[in-house]
């Protein structure tokens, strides 16, 4: 199987990611709605690091900033660091079980709200770190089927 | 991330290629769309002539009010006259349904589905059945965007309903409450006084409800009070909007409800 074969499947998740995006929600639930987008981007990388590296975040990043009408360049920071820190696990999440590649997923997606808190205090924004604990568990829920699919793609590669 | 942030150089680039996630937002809007349609064309014969019922009541109840209003509106005119002030100023109404909300929940802006074709224009105060909801900051032939009252970048000068003391509301990006800034604690205003818009700028109508003073408290040292307030609109509800328009009396070209 050659690398051309995780293209479509990547772009249709590309697709229902942005729909879920976009998908009003109502309440309180506004702050924990999960990035999709960063889920998408964090499942792919992680076990496809070769066919989408770092570029393939700060794409992804970019795409983020005028979807989400941010500061440019804001979320390409956010994506490309979330992006280094996969490539370094990615070795070792291919080999663990599915609960610990969702705890390790939650552990970094928590690093990454904290990450990104203290970005929009830096830059003048509203600083809220109330939710990024549940926001980081509904998100790592929302990962498991991501897991499921991207890693179906993995073994068939593989 | 710099200039970005303190400019606006790049605000028209990035409005319009946000533009091309217009038809994802709709697709998006497409499951809430179909359950109103689903809930609609199911709904049994028993249910629709309760509703009838309960509408029937409410119209009649409105319209005793109406005939009220028409009076007082008429005794208004009649005494403005009388102090020779400015021509009244009238409005009339354009509904319109919200088809996306913005993905990002510090920013509160939501597209609605009438645009340039319609009238609409940048800076129009929009309104649902509760109160005031925000103004039209971008305009697109069959859409445009509205900056919520609740939004971050959003200020609206106010005036207390009991006592007519002015002051301003700003957002704060949560939904359920907003900031009242400047007021000295010396100042007469307590829990419960509803706030609606003052006029002052030219921008909101006047007399639009925007909400209630839920709490008041001051820290030590500082000058003004911390007030919070519970927007009279339901910001993050609301599917049906309605977009004003401000004409001069005896200028009335648009259909109410049109």
């Amino acid at each position: 199987m050659n690398s051309h074969s995780t293209f479509k499947p990547a772009l249709i998740m590309l697709f229902a990611a942005l729909i879920l995006q976009f998908i009003p929600i109502a309440g309180d639930w506004v702050f924990w709605k999960p990035n999709f987008l960063l889920l998408m981007m964090i499942a792919w990388m992680l076990y496809f690091p070769d066919q989408y590296g770092i570029e393939f975040a700060v794409i992804m990043g970019v795409f983020s900033d005028f979807i989400f009408l941010s500061t440019l360049g804001y979320h390409v920071l956010i994506f490309s660091i979330s992006g280094l820190i996969l490539i370094f696990f990615h070795r070792i999440v291919v080999y663990l079980h599915l609960i610990h590649r969702v705890t390790l997923v939650f552990l970094m997606l928590l690093l990454i709200e904290f990450m990104r808190a203290g970005l929009d205090s830096s830059i003048d924004k509203l600083l809220s770190i109330e939710g990024i604990l549940f926001l980081a568990v509904i998100s790592a829920i929302c990962w498991i089927p991501l897991d499921k699919v991207v890693r179906h793609f993995y073994l068939l590669q593989k | 991330m710099t200039v970005d942030n303190y400019t606006s150089v790049f605000d028209s680039t990035k409005s319009d290629i946000s533009q091309l996630f217009i038809p994802l937002q709709l697709l998006a809007n497409f499951p809430y769309q179909m359950k109103e349609w689903v809930g609609m064309n199911t709904t049994s014969r028993t249910k629709l002539e309760q509703k009838n019922v309960s509408l029937e009541k409410e119209r009649l109840i409105l319209l005793g009010q109406l005939q009220r209003s028409a009076e007082l509106a008429a005794e208004n005119l009649r005494l403005r006259q009388l102090l020779n002030a400015t021509e009244l100023l009238m409005q009339s109404v354009l509904v319109t349904e919200v088809i996306g909300v913005s993905p990002n929940p510090v920013n509160h802006t939501v597209t609605v589905d009438r645009g340039t074709n319609d009238g609409v224009y940048i800076g129009q105060p929009v309104l649902d059945a509760d109160g005031l909801m925000g103004q039209v900051v971008e305009v697109y032939e069959n859409y445009s965007k509205v900056l919520l009252i609740t939004d971050i970048n959003h200020a609206l000068p106010v005036q207390v309903l009991r006592n007519g003391l002015r002051s301003i509301v700003e957002g704060i990006s949560d939904f359920n409450l907003m900031a009242l800034r400047f007021v000295s604690p010396t100042v007469d205003i307590v829990e419960g006084d509803k706030l609606v818009s003052s006029g002052l700028g030219g921008r909101f109508p006047m007399g639009y409800p925007v909400g209630t003073v839920s709490s008041i408290s001051q820290k030590p040292g500082e000058k003004f009070m911390e007030i919070k307030v519970i927007p009279s609109a339901k910001l993050d509800r609301s599917r049906h909007l309605l977009l004003v328009f401000t004409i001069k009396d005896g200028d009335v070209t648009r259909d109410i409800n049109e």
